[in-house]
């Protein structure tokens, strides 16, 4: 009976939503920030215009590549760089957006580094490896990153920073590179491919790709490190939504989130969403499929040195008023598949505000079980009554005998 | 490949006339117990033998869903492409299920025709292994085809000698150690093939197509020992016939085609719910450990065990079932119930998260008791001189939707997942309650006796005895 009252429910919320108001839609802007000096400029500036808001993303590559999450409750508002001051020793408050009252909540994450362990033993144990496992740590802040500029694609809504290695002895990056490409959206819907992450206008999505980067061992595995700012009245935490759901990425049902902890539902709060998957191959096809872990946020406060980005626009005192947590996602499961396979590795995440997206049974899938339980129903009920009315005629058709 | 042991004794139960006495006993010509076809301790060993005939074939049966992620990581293969070793072997069971009995009877005789089809049961699980050895898809492919000749009718070769050397005596008892005996290798392989994988993977070094192949060979063994199994009863077997002048075992069954014009409605109806209802339970199966994996966070072992909980759980209950069904009568009722109760077990699979292990067994419990009231049905509605035709027609079309869905499970499962997956398999599973619910309306709207309860059934039965008589 529970089933029956739950799949009820499902049909009218479905029914709900087709019945509610338009989809809500964002005017997105696209641009590069051009400075004085372009060629290491690299800052790109997403602005999702709402009604009564805005949006800011700001991708930029001072340091380790950053993202800037900024919610303002002005649609007029703007982003103001003052480039000299950036580049300076002290690049605080050169990045500001203004008007700065309006900013309602504000948080960035940065992806710093990139660990290799060896993992003869195939147990993919990345908290496990013995310290002797692991290869140096690639530092993104020592990268060099292409001109974001030349990617940028103003109609698709897509840019990519894509880096090698500065100082590469071994050539590991003679052929290969690491990026992060960015997506923004301007109304809500689900990705075309693997994942088919779910996002709505309040999103922009980031991909780590990892092409042609030769490992430094057959069975090397990769750990993405990010860190993630927040004011010091909250604070962030990783969070697991388990799903019976795994239509739109097979065998997944583990969707992972960044969020913080705020007990205030309102949209201006930052999150990152992610399912447990990425794809050893850039078709991103199921059998490609390698599953990833989070591992416990921790508190790197007084040792991280912070991107240039985020101390540019959080200012010199950041962590005083900022907790700084580090988060590692590790790729590959025991008994998987090695990096090596493909010398490929895409992960995909939901950059956004509000709460995160959760996904819901297709309609498809509704419209099979109805179906599929009502028949024998129907069939039972007709059934009786048909049978009833026979037996009854067959009855009085013996009746006059006597 | 499970269901001909109920059939086949459901053969015999109905053409088991006046107890004809196939042994000329008493002429003891001092052979010790053991040694004389006469006596019980002999049978014993025969039994012994006859159970481990079909375990080689039961054993390797199942391989691929013992190590469903080994093969498709070694083989490199997406779950489409790994199901259709279970398609290949469904498919020439599709045609020779018509003609199994009538090539033991006719062709090659009972004990020839035992060990040909062990013969192709081994050499099929052999190819299979080279297939992967040599890391060709098409090969194991191949191999299962070949392995699919000689499973099926193996099960009917093995109901044939049961036939012969107990009818009249323990004949139930047997048919249902041999049921168990089959449920035992499918368990065990089950369990056992991840752990040699893993053994030679690590004596090897590494884990590959060669890992794999080692590990199908050493299942192919069992196999060979099935093989030495037909050969001993094949001898032992013609050294009672000589010593007995005993008669040869016979199938029974009389296959003609043309009776599929006279079927009923009412059979028509338990085709269709035996096909719907079995392409939601095998396939699953074939599929089970990396669902378990996936979704419940398990481990390896563990997902192994839960995915054969099914056969354990049936090895000990189908006789239990049976005994009741045959007390009880009202088939179509415990059909019913079992439909709906692996309906139950998969809309828990599909949309909780509660333990597997609870699922699963309802599922081998349902599946049991489907098992033991489905089958006999067919009986009732059909004449005795066309219940060949009729189980050989149900096997067949089994088979091929065995065949059809297996392929389109694994597509489904590549495409849109396991949720997809399960709502599949319950839509399945409705169209079989659907035609359940019709067979009880149109056997009650003609009368027909299915869920009769078993009094009234004997009532029934005498009162057309006194009929005759008078």
């Amino acid at each position: 009976m529970w089933f029956v009252r739950r799949l009820l429910f499902l049909l009218l919320q479905v029914s709900l939503c087709w019945g509610g108001s338009e989809p809500y839609r964002r005017e997105v802007h696209l641009d590069a920030v051009s400075g004085p000096n372009s060629s290491v400029s690299n800052l790109l500036h997403v602005r999702a215009v709402g009604y009564s808001d805005t949006i800011h993303y700001v991708w930029g590559t001072l340091g380790a590549p950053t993202v800037l999450l900024v919610y303002s409750n002005s649609s007029k508002s703007t982003l103001n760089v003052n480039w000299t001051k950036l580049f300076s020793p002290f690049p605080s408050g050169a990045v500001r957006i203004e008007p700065a009252e309006s900013i309602l909540y504000s948080t960035a994450i940065a992806f710093t580094k990139i660990f290799e362990y060896d993992d003869s033993n195939n147990t993919a144990n990345f908290s496990g490896a013995p310290e002797s496992a692991f290869y140096p740590a690639y530092n993104l802040a020592d990268f060099v990153w292409g001109d974001v500029s030349k990617t940028l694609n103003t109609t698709a809504l897509s840019a990519e920073f894509q880096g090698v290695n500065a100082s590469d002895p071994a050539k590991h990056f003679q052929n290969g590179s690491v990026s992060f490409r960015v997506s923004a959206y301007k109304e809500g819907s689900r990705d075309l491919l693997p994942p088919h992450l779910l996002y709505t206008a309040n999103c922009s999505k980031v991909e780590f790709v990892m092409a042609e980067v030769a490992p430094r061992g057959k069975k090397s595995r990769f750990v993405l490190e990010m860190v993630t700012l927040e004011k010091k009245n909250g604070q962030k935490r990783t969070d697991s939504v388990w799903s019976i759901d795994d239509e739109y990425t097979p065998t997944i049902f583990e969707m992972a989130q960044l969020i913080s902890d705020v007990q205030n539902h309102s949209r201006a709060q930052g999150f990152l969403q992610w399912k447990a998957v990425a794809y050893g191959d850039p078709s991103s096809s199921r059998a490609e499929a390698v599953p990833c872990r989070y591992h416990q946020l921790h508190n790197v406060s007084e040792t991280w040195p912070l991107p240039d980005l985020a101390v540019a626009f959080f200012g010199e005192d950041v962590r005083e008023h900022y907790n700084v947590e580090a988060l590692n996602v590790s790729f590959g499961v025991a008994d998987g598949e090695f990096y090596e396979k493909h010398n490929y590795l895409i992960w995909s995440a939901v950059l956004g505000f509000g709460t995160p997206p959760r996904d819901s049974f297709s309609t498809l899938v509704i419209a099979i079980m109805a179906v599929a339980l009502g028949m024998p129903a129907v069939l039972l009920i007709v059934g009786f009554i048909t049978m009833c009315i026979l037996k009854k005629k067959r009855y009085s058709e013996y009746e006059p005998i006597n | 490949m499970a269901e001909y042991e109920e059939q086949e004794s459901l053969l015999d139960g109905a053409r088991d006339e006046t107890g004809r006495r196939l042994y000329s006993a008493g002429e003891n010509r001092g052979m010790s117990a053991l040694c004389d076809p006469s006596r019980l301790a002999h049978r014993l060993v025969v039994l012994l033998i006859m159970c481990f005939l079909g375990f080689g074939s039961y054993f390797c049966y199942d391989n691929p869903a013992a190590l469903q992620t080994q093969v498709q990581q070694d083989m490199k293969v997406n779950t489409a492409t790994f199901m259709q070793l279970y398609a290949w072997y469904s498919w020439p069971n599709v045609i020779l299920c018509f003609f199994g009995g009538f090539l033991i009877d006719r062709v090659f005789g009972i004990r020839l025709g035992t060990i040909i089809f062990s013969l192709f049961v081994c050499t099929g699980q052999v190819i299979f292994a080279t297939g992967a050895l040599c890391n060709a898809f098409w090969l194991m492919e191949a191999g299962r085809f070949v392995f699919g000749i000689g499973g099926e009718s193996l099960a009917v070769a093995q109901n044939t000698y049961a036939v012969s050397w107990f009818k009249g005596k323990e004949l139930n008892l047997v048919f249902g150690l041999q049921l168990s005996m089959s449920r035992v290798g499918s368990t065990v392989n089950m369990n056992i093939m991840g752990w040699i994988y893993s053994r030679i993977a690590s004596m090897i070094g590494a884990a590959g197509p060669k890992t794999l192949g080692i590990s199908l060979m050493i299942g192919a063994v069992t196999c060979v020992f099935s093989l030495a199994c037909a050969l001993i009863i094949g001898y032992l077997d013609k050294r009672a016939e000589k010593i007995l002048n005993k008669e040869k075992g016979k199938t029974g069954d009389v296959i003609k085609l043309s009776d599929v014009k006279d079927f009923s409605l009412s059979l028509w109806l338990i085709f269709l719910i035996c096909v719907c209802y079995y392409v939601a339970i095998f396939p699953f199966i074939g599929l089970g450990k990396v669902f378990f994996m996936g979704k419940f966070q398990l481990s390896s072992e563990e997902a192994s065990a839960i995915n054969s909980i099914v056969y354990i759980i049936s090895a000990p209950l189908s006789p239990v079932f049976g005994f009741l069904v045959d007390k009880f009568g009202k088939n179509v009722i415990w059909v019913l119930c079992a439909v709906a109760a692996t309906l139950a077990a998969h809309v828990m699979l599909a949309y909780t998260f509660w333990t597997p292990w609870l699922a699963m067994s309802l599922m081998g419990i349902s599946y049991s008791l489907l098992a033991c009231a489905l089958w006999p049905m067919v009986a009732f509605v059909v004449p005795e001189h066309q219940l060949g035709t009729a189980y050989g027609f149900m096997q067949s079309i089994q088979n091929l939707g065995l065949g059809i869905i297996a392929i389109a499970a694994g597509a489904i499962m590549d495409s849109r997942g396991y949720l997809f997956l399960e709502v599949f398999f319950i839509a399945c599973l409705c169209g079989s309650l659907i035609a359940v619910v019709m067979l009880y309306f149109v056997d009650s709207m003609t009368g027909g006796d299915l869920n009769l309860s078993a009094t009234k059934r004997n009532k029934l039965q005498r009162l057309t005895a006194i009929e005759k008589e008078i």
